[in-house]
């Protein structure tokens, strides 16, 4: 009675409830709990294979056979409501032999080779097997055996894609694997073929499993079934320690595990750290692969500086010299403002904190910018787009929106976590999901309805919902409609060459929405125009009301973007974190602020001599390859610490070796504003130091100590991220314009750059893994451009811009459209970035064959 | 085309008779076209229902009839209809279970190849009855013959304005769908079925949800066997009151039996439900008594998923109560009976062969337990039986029974359970000795 009591408090107001007795106990739980998660609440554990907390029930392996009162059968509890007054056994005799029994089917076939097989230790059947089941087997044939295609391996083992290797004699048919494929990912390149005892699980004919989430499938097999290449054979699980840490590589701030060895020298693998709030437990590939960046050979061993025009290795002494030096002349020749500070978004709070300090009092600077993959900032502040994109977001409340948008976002490439979880408000809530893109993408699969605007006409497409719920009275304008052009809805949908019904449907859906969740994307952050795609955003949320009925993002995008802002890495902070800023330090820099953008003109001009880059590759990343190199090479002094050697630190006077995040404990902000903490797992490999390390040491060095302990540091930031609030949207209608972009006949196709799937950034390219699903740029188009072009799979294709000219060969895709093609820009050999022009809105280019 | 499977009838009886319904014109040859169907009463029933009658009277004048589903579970056919959520807005289905494939059952096969407007009538009574506007027939996809007797069928319908927009110039818009099935047994099963119309692969799916509530594409459906819909259009027509005066009490009206195995005079034959199973069997006008006048060894009543009765147990009525007291079960109806010379474990291995080789392989008990049987039996069959093997099955049939997710584990082991139960000596026999007590007739299957 007392469980009752308690469980009953724990249940919102208004929720109907049920009341059952497990195994004598009372509990009270909300009206559609299954019997399992019933007993759960109890702590009563009631074995299970097939069941997976985030799938619909399958109830097919029936481990977790319950008895009820009144029910002659045993009964599947995870499939099964509980009800009122239901009388619930857990661990009868009944059930007992019930267990046994699927417990003996099980093993029937399976081989039983526990101490070759990668599971053993946190092996569901084994545990199982030990808890439910019986040490004799009273089958007495010979085991059914699957060697087709194995081979002869001595294991059956089959590689099914890149990373994953399946034996079909250890799998136990619980389906997990193909349920979540499908179910959460919305993937179907694996499968179960055949029928009956001798159904096996298989790639689908012809594919590979590489869909950006397959590692899923392997850490959610209860057995030794799947594997993953990098776990296998290389430890036992008993053998590794477990830190918890968060994914450095998206801006979800997705939980995680490290396995790493006694020593701290080596990472085995990344498992999820489930956090409902978050995650749901799912990790995409580029989180569960992309540690091996830290473990890479390939890491920057010491420092080096340049001698003679040849960098050599130092020692972290005389690095630190020259940098104090060569900055201190600058400073001296030219004053403060020629030095500007660029930063990586991806870095933990307290590197970005303290580089902050560093560059704005120790060396006094204004120059400083997170932004290095943005086209053509304003010089003003952006207001509007700095408070849409730190609107307040949960990615919990996802869950039961019942209206959802995604805008000007490539979601699996750019936010895949939060495309898993539009895809479960729609497999468990039946959400309707509205996809707006200027090209076709994967993740519109669970759109009710897909639209796809023309390129370049965000804000046109924004105005033209506006419109359309005014002109349906779905809502009062006031005086928008004098604000904006074009003045109707029809003449939107024109321009945008959408249907201008379908133009209606959707600010009819997010008018008459329960719970809306807007989620705008990269094509809007990275736009030139985004400061008035970000005000016909604002336009349209306080036209419907959205934030008073659920949520409006700009997401930001990498790791800490959110924390970034929110510490004030940016040439003019929002009012409130200047403020707060200026009151910690006691001082604010008079100069002029710089974006980067600002700062790449003034290096081109000899304005600005010298520059610190931390973790960042502009040269490959900033939208104008050439322009981003020309501007660097112009310094008197670059100093660029980062993991490896990349484009840019080729061009810096001082390289230092920077820790990765797996090395030191480090606190990010996610898209939620929520501040977690990535643990130290190993030491910082070769003389490699984290990136508050050495902004302390270059402060020490310069003769200006920034914090006594990192306590302080930390201090600062808590009183930060504190003070700064989400800023209340302006009460009044932004003026949005559209501006028409000239085309040119000559390059007549829209490019698309971004990240691949399995990519982020670029770092990820020197994860083996992670080149294993990918390790060369492509150019992705549709097969009827292809065909125009006369292009097949694989051949190398020419492309131009204006400016400039790569080779890529090309990828056939499925869903993207006639008129664009994409182009990933995680790849160091074939660096897509040479192609962009900072100053325009829309990149074009014309593709021909490269032919021998 | 006039090709016929060339199976038994009681036609000509059924047409003397005022109470049998089912078998009335189906050795007419012409049967199968509209003209003849319409000129024999076809299509009265639809007409009367959609221009006079309201759904919820169609739904109770079925229930009152205490039509029972003929697909082999036996449930009310009109409470069934009755499941449908009222409130639901989502489209609704009926999807006619034409996927016979019952070892010994053959009915459905001739109803659709003979008769098939008899099936759509009744299709069309139950959508309009459950307001569905789209209906599928999912028709054995090795039934080829049927597959284009049905299309034919929907065809002359359209043309006539039996289906189609605006039905009778009521409003009504109702369309077929045929569908070629998957080729598995478990197609059968109603949400393996709904599965397979879907796309997917046939296996089944958990329930709840019924598919009633969330049948095909998660909207409410109803699955009802052909000969259950065929027998709609008569209760409409001739009312529930006199349906319910045939057969027993409890189990109206009247059933088409498909008899197979050894007996003289196999054939498919419509009786009232409660007509005595031994005169079936050895009447003329029926089975005319076991094949070279052997004698009885036993007789599975309901297709091969319903258990066996010995000869002292067969003068029972064919009806879904007295089979049960019995301890079998009426099931599709599908009476195959074995005489002296059968070898039971012969018998079983085969049985078994067949539910192993059709398992959909979806749940744990059923996949494994049928394999592991087969082995078992076949070994016993063979003559590498060990003592202890009768136990092991028995054991195995119990781990089975009653603990998967669709009946087909259930079917599997009923027959076995009752060949033990009922030859135990026969089994230790084979495997004592290796060999058979009996002469192996395999003339049967
Ligand atoms: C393994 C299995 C096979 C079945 N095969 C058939 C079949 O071939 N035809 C059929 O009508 N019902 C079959 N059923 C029964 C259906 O699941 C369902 O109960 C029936 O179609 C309902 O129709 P009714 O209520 O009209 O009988 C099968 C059931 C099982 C478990
Ligand atoms: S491979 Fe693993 S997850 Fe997939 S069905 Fe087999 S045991 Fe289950
Ligand atoms: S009982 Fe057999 S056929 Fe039915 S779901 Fe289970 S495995 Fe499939
Ligand atoms: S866990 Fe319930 S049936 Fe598998």
């Amino acid at each position: 009675m007392a469980d009752a009591v308690e469980n009953k408090k724990n249940i919102a107001e208004g929720v109907p409830t049920v009341t059952l007795t497990i195994d004598g106990r009372e509990t009270t739980v909300p009206k559609g709990t299954t019997v399992l998660m019933a007993a759960r609440g109890l702590g009563i554990h009631i074995p299970t294979f097939c069941w997976h907390p985030k799938l619909k029930p399958m109830g097919s392996c029936r481990m977790c056979y319950v008895e009820i009162e009144k029910m002659p059968k045993l009964q599947v509890s995870c499939a099964l409501e509980a009800m009122d007054g239901m009388v619930v056994l857990t661990d009868s005799d009944l059930v007992k032999r019930g267990r046994r029994a699927i417990i003996e089917f099980i093993l029937m076939n399976h081989p039983l080779d526990c101490p070759t097989c990668d599971k053993g230790g946190e092996c569901d059947l084994q545990d199982q097997t030990f808890a439910h089941g019986v040490d004799d087997s009273r089958f007495d044939f010979q085991k059914y055996r699957f060697t087709e295609g194995t081979e002869g391996s001595t294991f059956d083992d089959l590689r099914i894609g890149p990373e994953i290797v399946l034996n079909r004699n250890r799998c136990i048919l619980c389906y997990k694997c193909v349920r979540a494929n499908k179910e959460a990912f919305g993937e179907y390149d694996l499968g179960a073929y055949e029928r009956g005892n001798i159904m096996e699980i298989h790639r689908a004919p012809g594919r590979q499993v590489d869909n950006p989430f397959s590692g899923n499938l392997v850490e959610i097999c209860p057995v030794g079934a799947l594997t993953n290449t990098d776990w296998r054979y290389k430890i036992r699980v008993w053998l590794t320690q477990t830190t918890s840490s968060i994914c450095p590589f998206s801006s979800s701030g997705v939980n995680t595990l490290l396995y790493k060895d006694d020593h701290q020298q080596k990472i085995f693998r990344t498992t999820s750290r489930p956090n409902d709030d978050i995650d749901d437990g799912w990790l995409a590939d580029v989180t569960r692969y992309g540690y091996q960046i830290a473990t890479s050979p390939d890491r920057l061993q010491t420092p080096l500086i340049k001698k003679d025009g040849q960098q050599v290795p130092a020692t972290w002494k005389e690095a630190l010299e020259i940098i104090n030096k060569r900055l201190n002349e600058i400073k001296d020749k030219k004053g403060r403002v020629c030095i500007g500070g660029i930063v990586s978004p991806s870095l933990d709070n307290a590197t970005l904190h303290s580089f902050s300090k560093l560059i704005r009092v120790t060396l006094g600077s204004n120059n400083i910018d997170y932004r290095t993959q943005y086209r053509m900032l304003p010089k003003e502040p952006e207001n509007v787009y700095d408070a849409m994109s730190a609107r307040s977001f949960k990615i919990s409340d996802i869950d039961d929106s019942d209206v959802i948008v995604a805008f000007g976002s490539d979601l699996v490439k750019e936010h895949p976590n939060e495309y898993l979880r539009i895809r479960k408000a729609c497999n468990f809530h039946s959400a309707s999901v509205y996809s707006v893109n200027p090209y076709r993408v994967k993740s519109a699969d669970v759109a009710r309805r897909e639209m796809i605007y023309k390129v370049g006409t965000e804000e046109v497409f924004l105005n033209g919902l506006c419109l359309a719920a005014i002109e349906a009275g779905m809502a009062e304008g006031g005086d928008l409609k004098e604000k904006i052009s074009p003045s109707t809805a029809a003449e939107a949908a024109a321009i945008c060459g959408v249907d201008a019904e379908h133009l209606k449907e959707l600010a009819a859906a997010m008018a008459n929405g329960r719970k809306v969740t807007f989620i705008a994307g990269e094509l809007v952050s990275r736009s030139r125009e985004r400061l008035c795609i970000s005000s016909a955003l604002a336009n349209l949320t306080r036209l419907l009301g959205l934030e008073n009925k659920g949520q409006v993002s700009i997401l930001p995008h990498y790791a800490n973007s959110f924390g970034a802002g929110k510490l004030g890495l940016l040439p003019q902070p929002p009012e409130g974190i200047r403020n707060a800023l200026t009151e910690l330090w006691g001082a604010w820099p008079e100069a002029e602020p710089l974006t980067t953008d600002g700062m790449l003109i003034n290096m081109k001009k000899e304005e600005v001599n010298g520059c610190i880059a931390l973790g960042c590759n502009p040269v490959m990343l900033y939208p104008d390859r050439e322009f981003a190199r020309e501007s660097l090479e112009k310094l008197d002094f670059l100093l660029v610490a980062d993991l490896y050697e990349t484009e840019t630190t080729g061009l810096a006077d001082v390289v230092l070796p920077l820790a990765s995040w797996a090395e030191y404990d480090g606190r990010y902000i996610n898209l939620e504003g929520r501040v977690q903490r990535a643990n130290r797992a190993l030491k910082p490999r070769f003389e490699s130091k984290p990136g508050y390390e050495i902004v302390e040491a270059i402060a020490e060095q310069i003769g200006d100590k920034l914090y006594e302990s990192s306590d302080q540091c930390e201090q600062e930031i808590s009183r930060l991220v504190e003070s700064s609030n989400v800023q209340p949207l302006p009460d009044k209608y932004f003026d949005v314009r559209p501006a028409e972009e000239e085309s040119d006949e000559e390059y007549p196709i829209a490019l698309f750059v971004g990240d691949d799937p399995h990519h982020s950034g670029h770092l990820t390219e020197k994860a083996n893994s992670l080149f294993n699903f990918c390790g060369e740029a492509y150019i992705e188009m549709s097969s009827e451009l292809a065909k125009k072009l006369d292009l097949k799979e694989g051949d190398s294709a020419r492309v131009e811009s204006k400016v400039g000219k790569i080779i890529v060969p090309v990828r056939i895709s499925t869903t993207i459209n006639n008129d664009v093609v994409f182009i990933p820009r995680n790849f160091s050999s074939t660096t897509v970035t040479a192609l962009l022009m900072r100053k325009k809105r829309t990149d074009r280019v014309k593709i021909s064959k490269v032919v021998n | 085309m006039s090709f016929y499977s060339p199976v038994r009838t009681n036609a000509a009886e059924v047409a003397k008779s005022d109470r049998l319904h089912l078998f009335k014109y189906v050795e007419d040859p012409q049967q199968a076209n509209i003209d003849t169907f319409v000129a024999h009463g076809g299509y009265v029933a639809w007409r009367k229902a959609l221009t006079s009658m309201k759904p919820d009277e169609v739904r109770e004048e079925v229930k009152n009839a205490g039509l029972r589903g003929r697909g082999g579970a036996g449930f009310p056919t009109g409470i069934k209809w009755g499941f449908i959520p009222q409130a639901s807005t989502k489209p609704r289905y009926l999807v006619c279970n034409a996927d016979e494939s019952e070892p010994g059952t053959c009915k459905d096969r001739v109803i659709m190849e003979r008769d098939p407007h008899a099936m759509l009538e009744g299709m069309a009574v139950a959508s309009f009855a459950i307001g569905c506007h789209l209906m599928f027939v999912y028709i054995r996809g090795e039934f080829g013959h049927c597959i284009d007797v049905v299309n034919r069928a929907v065809e002359e319908g359209y043309a006539q304005g039996y289906f189609g927009k605006n039905i009778f110039d009521t409003g009504y818009d109702l369309d077929v769908i045929v569908h070629s099935g998957g080729g598995a047994y478990i197609c059968g099963e109603e949400t393996a079925l709904l599965n397979s119309l879907e796309g997917h692969k046939g296996m089944s799916r958990i329930r709840p949800p019924f598919p009633a509530v969330e049948g095909l594409y998660a909207c409410p459906t109803i699955v009802n066997n052909v000969e259950s819909l065929a027998s709609v259009p008569h209760i409409i027509n001739r009312g529930s009151d006199w349906y319910k005066s045939l057969g027993t009490e409890k189990s109206c009206g009247s059933k088409i039996f498909s008899l197979s195995g050894h007996v003289k005079q196999p054939g498919n034959y419509e009786v009232e439900l409660g007509y005595n199973l031994k005169d079936f069997i050895y009447s003329p006008e029926y089975g005319g008594g076991i094949l070279g006048d052997k004698k009885l060894k036993g007789v599975i009543p309901g297709g091969s998923s319903t258990p066996f009765l010995k000869p002292e147990d067969i003068d029972v009525g064919l009806d879904y109560e007295s089979l049960t007291t019995v301890g079998s079960m009426l099931g599709s109806g599908a009476v195959i009976v074995f005489h002296e010379d059968t070898c039971i474990v012969w018998t079983i291995m085969k049985l078994i062969h067949f539910y192993r080789h059709e398992s959909c392989g979806k749940c744990t008990p059923c996949r494994e337990g049928t394999g592991w049987l087969e082995r078992m039996i076949t070994a016993i069959e063979h003559g590498r039986g060990r003592p202890g093997d009768v136990e092991k099955i028995e054991s195995v049939c119990e781990n089975i029974m009653g603990r998967t997710i669709c009946p087909l584990g259930d079917a599997a082991v009923m027959p076995i359970q009752s060949a033990i139960k009922n030859w135990r000596d026969e089994w230790q026999y084979h495997i004592d000795h290796g060999k058979c007590q009996v002469k192996t007739n395999t003339e049967f299957v």
